[in-house]
Formats: C-alpha cells, sequence, structure tokens
C-alpha cells in the first residue's frame, strides 16, 4: 500500500497538474494566448506571425515540474552568453530553447532581411531619391523616445531595446534588443520587445489614420504627385551594392541587416538567380517565420509578461511609434511647403518601415480625401527608405551603447 | 544644458554608453538622440545626393545611346535613298498610296465616332427600356481629361483603381 501510495505521489508531484497548482499564473497565460489564437484565426489580425507566437506562447507555459519536461526555459537567456552556457542550450534546454538560439545569436532577423530584400522593388526609391529624407525623419520616433525613456530613470539598454520598436521594423528590434539586454541587469527580455513590436505592426491601420488627419488638411490630402520615372536595371543592380558600401562605412553596425536586405536586392534584380530568390522570398522566408514566432512567443511567460516593464514597453512602444508617424509627416509637409505643394504630405507617415502596410494606410487615407488620388508607389519610396532608415538607426543604437 | 558640456558629451559617446548605467545624465540621453538622429539624416542624405548622381549619370548614357542610335540611323537614310531613285516605279506609286490613305484615316475616325455614339444610343434603349422612362441623349462631347482623372482616360483610370484596390 505504501509502495502504491509513493508511486501516486511521486506521479502527481511530477504532473503538469501539480505544476499548475505551484504556478497558477500559467493558466492565465494560456488564456491570453488563446485570445491571441482566436485573433489570429477569426480575426485574421496578421495570422502568419500572431498563430506561431500565440502557439508559442501556449507551449512555453504548458505546467512542467521538472526541468527536463519544460520546453522552454525562461531562465537561461537572462545568463550571460558563453560557451558553457551554449552547451547548457543544447545539452539540457527544450525544442523551444534551442529555436530561440536563433533569435538571440541574430540569425533569424537578417534571413528575414534577406527575404525582404527579395521580395521589394526599391524603384520607387531610385526614382525618387528625396524619399530617404521622410525614411530618416521617420527615424525620429526611435530617438525621442530613447529621450522619454531615458527621463523615466531606465538604462541605457532598456532605452535603445524600447526606442527601437518606433522603426516599425520586427526583424530590427529583434535585432538591437537581442544584442543589448544580452546579460544586462533588466526586467526586459528580447520576447517582449519584439511581441510590443509585431503588436504595434499589426496596429498600424488603427495607429496612424487618426495622426495622419490630424496633421494634415483636406487640401494637402488631394494634392496628386506626378508618375515616377522608370529606372533602368542597371541603376536597380547598382543601387543595393552602394546602399551596404555607403551605410557600412557610415555605421558598420547595420551592415548585417542592410548587407542582407541588399543581397536579397541584388539577387532578385540581376535576374540570374531565379531558384535562389524563390527559396529566399518563400521557403527560407516561411521557414525562418515559423521558427522566429514560435520561439519569440515561448519568451512570454507570466514572469517575463505580468510585470511593470511589460507595461512601460507598451506604452512607449506606441509613443515610439505615434512620434515615427508624426515626424514622418512634419518633414512631407515642409517638402511640400518648399516644392510648392508638389508632395502630398501623407506619404511622408509611410517612412516607418511596416512594408508595405505604412504605405497602404498612406494610399488609402489619400482615396478617401479624393478617389482618384494614386499614392502608393509615391509612398512606397519612403516605405522602403524606412527600412533602410531604421536598420542604420540601429546600427547607431548599438555603436553607442556598449553591450 | 551648457552647449559645451552638450559637446564633450557628444565626443565621450564615441567610447560609447554602458547598457546598465542607469539612470543616465540628461546630456548623455540628448547626446544620443541628436547625434543618432543627426548620423540617420547624414547618411541617408548622403544616399539621396548619391542616387541622385547616379540617376543623373545613367540618363546622361541613356541619352548619348540614343543620340548614338539616331545618328546611325541618319547615316544608313542617305545611303538608301539612292537605290530608290535607282527604281523609279515604287517612287510614283507611294504618293498616290499615300494620298488615297488620307481620307480612309479620316473616314475610319468619322466612322468610330458613329459607331461609339450607336453604342451609347443603344445602352441608353436598354436603360429606357429596363426603367420604363424616355432617355433622351443631348450631347456627345469630349471631356476634359485633365479635370479630375490624372491625364488618363477613364478606361485607364478603372485599371488602375482595380490594380490598387487589393491593397
Amino acid at each position: 500500500m505504501d509502495i502504491l501510495q509513493s508511486i501516486l505521489g511521486g506521479l502527481w508531484e511530477t504532473s503538469g497538474l501539480a505544476g499548475l497548482a505551484a504556478e497558477p499564473m500559467k493558466l492565465l497565460m494560456m488564456g491570453i494566448s488563446f485570445v491571441f489564437m482566436y485573433l489570429a484565426i477569426v480575426k485574421g489580425f496578421e495570422p502568419l506571425l500572431l498563430l506561431p507566437i500565440s502557439f508559442g506562447m501556449f507551449l512555453s507555459n504548458l505546467p512542467a515540474v521538472l526541468p527536463e519536461d519544460m520546453i522552454f526555459h525562461a531562465e537561461y537567456w537572462n545568463e550571460q552568453q558563453s560557451v558553457e552556457w551554449l552547451w547548457k542550450v543544447l545539452h539540457d534546454g527544450g525544442l523551444l530553447d534551442k529555436l530561440y538560439l536563433g533569435v538571440k545569436l541574430q540569425i533569424y532577423p537578417c534571413l528575414i532581411f534577406l527575404g525582404i530584400g527579395t521580395m521589394t522593388d526599391f524603384g520607387p526609391l531610385i526614382a525618387n531619391p528625396k524619399s530617404f529624407l521622410l525614411g530618416a525623419a521617420a527615424q525620429g520616433g526611435i530617438f525621442f523616445t530613447f529621450l522619454a525613456a531615458g527621463y523615466m530613470n531606465m538604462s541605457a539598454a532598456e532605452c535603445g531595446s524600447i526606442a527601437i520598436i518606433g522603426g516599425a521594423d520586427g526583424p530590427t528590434s529583434i535585432y538591437v534588443s537581442s544584442k543589448l539586454l544580452d546579460g544586462a541587469d533588466s526586467s526586459l527580455n528580447t520576447g517582449t520587445i519584439a511581441l510590443a513590436a509585431y503588436t504595434y505592426m499589426a496596429l498600424v491601420p488603427v495607429i496612424q489614420p487618426p495622426i495622419m488627419r490630424l496633421l494634415t488638411t483636406e487640401k494637402e490630402r488631394k494634392i496628386k504627385m506626378p508618375q515616377l520615372r522608370t529606372p533602368s536595371k542597371t541603376e536597380k543592380i547598382v543601387f543595393p551594392v552602394v546602399v551596404t558600401l555607403i551605410v557600412s562605412l557610415l555605421v558598420p553596425s547595420a551592415a548585417s541587416l542592410v548587407g542582407m536586405l541588399m543581397f536579397g536586392n541584388i539577387l532578385k534584380e540581376s535576374g540570374v538567380a531565379g531558384r535562389l530568390v524563390d527559396t529566399a522570398q518563400n521557403a527560407l522566408m516561411n521557414i525562418v517565420t515559423i521558427f522566429l514566432g514560435v520561439s519569440v512567443g515561448a519568451t512570454c511567460t507570466a514572469s517575463n509578461v505580468a510585470n511593470l516593464a511589460f507595461l512601460k514597453v507598451l506604452i512607449l512602444g506606441v509613443v515610439a511609434f505615434s512620434l515615427g508617424t508624426a515626424c514622418g509627416l512634419g518633414l512631407a509637409k515642409i517638402m511640400n511647403w518648399a516644392t510648392g505643394g508638389k508632395v502630398n504630405p501623407l506619404i511622408g507617415s509611410a517612412g516607418v518601415s511596416a512594408v508595405p502596410m505604412a504605405a497602404r494606410i498612406s494610399q488609402q487615407e489619400g482615396a478617401k480625401a479624393d478617389p482618384t488620388n494614386f499614392l502608393l508607389m509615391h509612398a512606397m519610396g519612403p516605405n522602403v527608405a524606412g527600412v533602410i532608415g531604421s536598420a542604420v538607426a540601429a546600427g547607431v543604437l548599438l555603436s553607442v551603447i556598449n553591450y | 544644458m551648457h552647449p559645451l558640456l552638450l559637446a564633450n558629451h557628444l565626443i565621450m559617446l564615441a567610447g560609447g554608453i554602458d547598457g546598465n548605467k542607469k539612470p543616465l545624465d540628461g546630456s548623455e540621453i540628448w547626446g544620443v538622440t541628436l547625434v543618432g538622429l543627426g548620423t540617420v539624416i547624414a547618411a541617408l542624405a548622403l544616399l539621396v545626393v548619391v542616387i541622385l548622381l547616379f540617376g543623373k549619370i545613367f540618363d546622361q548614357i541613356n541619352k548619348n545611346q540614343k543620340e548614338k542610335e539616331a545618328a546611325e540611323a541618319a547615316k544608313k537614310k542617305p545611303k538608301q535613298a539612292p537605290a530608290k531613285k535607282a527604281a523609279p516605279a515604287p517612287v510614283q506609286t507611294q504618293p498616290a498610296a499615300v494620298k488615297s490613305a488620307a481620307p480612309t484615316v479620316q473616314a475610319a475616325s468619322v466612322s468610330d465616332d458613329e459607331e461609339v455614339i450607336a453604342v451609347i444610343s443603344a445602352v441608353v434603349a436598354m436603360m429606357s427600356e429596363r426603367d420604363g422612362k424616355a432617355y433622351r441623349i443631348k450631347s456627345v462631347a469630349k471631356s476634359n481629361r485633365n479635370s479630375g482623372f490624372d491625364g488618363r482616360s477613364a478606361w485607364a483610370m478603372d485599371g488602375r483603381r482595380q490594380n490598387v484596390n487589393p491593397f
């Protein structure tokens, strides 16, 4: 009888039910993951990202008592990276720990940039290079948020990690925060930064339009812009090489992101590597998105999310996003004034990256003011310039903050 | 903040700020903000200049190539002309063909207009039948394409709208 009791007791102690009794917050986190799954499947909110993120969140919050039964170990990721640490992750870690290495070692963001490069047409930017300035201005959201976070008594690494959300670029946010927060004395982690960044990217159609309508007049929104010239194939091939060279000379820390983006683009524009382009923009991109989504979702454990620091990330994240939109609109208004009414200020908000969603919003707002107004291609210029701009901003943050 | 103090901190930023430093002092916060934004704007402004320059160079190369091709085509023409003179028969028939072509084009244009009006009339007749009301075409006039259609025909505008709508 004693033996039976001891076996049953042992079974109970190692079961998930005992784990759940010990950590009831896991139930809440699983509930939140179900809400995200509902939003992705039923409401269609960024399902390609939100579904892997929410399922990763569900998996990492499954109750387990024994460390070897856990799919994800949140405690591993607050330690300083070393050879011993890497061995521990590979030897003792769960499946999601091993997948998360791609985030921690900055492999996934760069591969996603490669895929984005193969899907991006820089033609509108080459046709109207002044769009670069709108992409630069929209990065104001990053640095003004750094300012706000700095005065909220946060560390330099935390300020930089939160501010980069203003770039509206998921891979860049992951790249910067995983470097800055590595071994930092902080309650923030890459997972929460990524979650906030992707949440706000999904909310672009909700956040941007009110700011756009607030900062522009009806007359400005109706401005029609002349058709862009078509750049030659040679220009499109030279462009990635020139951009990589200039950005890497000025901000070497941005070379990985910009280099991979432009590598993808030259594969596409050269027209001689069709198979590689096909793989990069389909199979590779999808595989990396699955690994990235599920492993970032796994970092959303109760200890990481249910705290004041995450609330600060959410608040400052939306501030960063809104400031970026406002800065882009502001410079576009100045350009409109300087050119005597030839630039529709709505294209300025597209400078916050979030390709192609932000450009779509510019098109939709322009069409609302005048159904015969087509701003999509004009907005694509600042939009892709924003990707380069946020990568440069990331490089600057990594250069001035020691990690 | 004193400008010299800020300048001093900007120079110090070259060495970087410790990521764990908390709290940051005002000059460090402003230093990162100004240096960061300034660097991003400077880098992208440099790209504007370089890409504009490249655009000009490529435009010039394309222009030179077109001029070269035009010059080569012009050189070939005079060589072909004497050959035509050597054969008088086709030269005589050509003007006749051109003369006869002009009225044909005009006739086609008039015929096209009539067909368009016939199509419009048929549509209006169908509408009258469907609605049980009598409609009358008062005039068919050319519209000013530039007013509201961005210099494009209604067909082109509709095509463009259909292409952009999915976004």
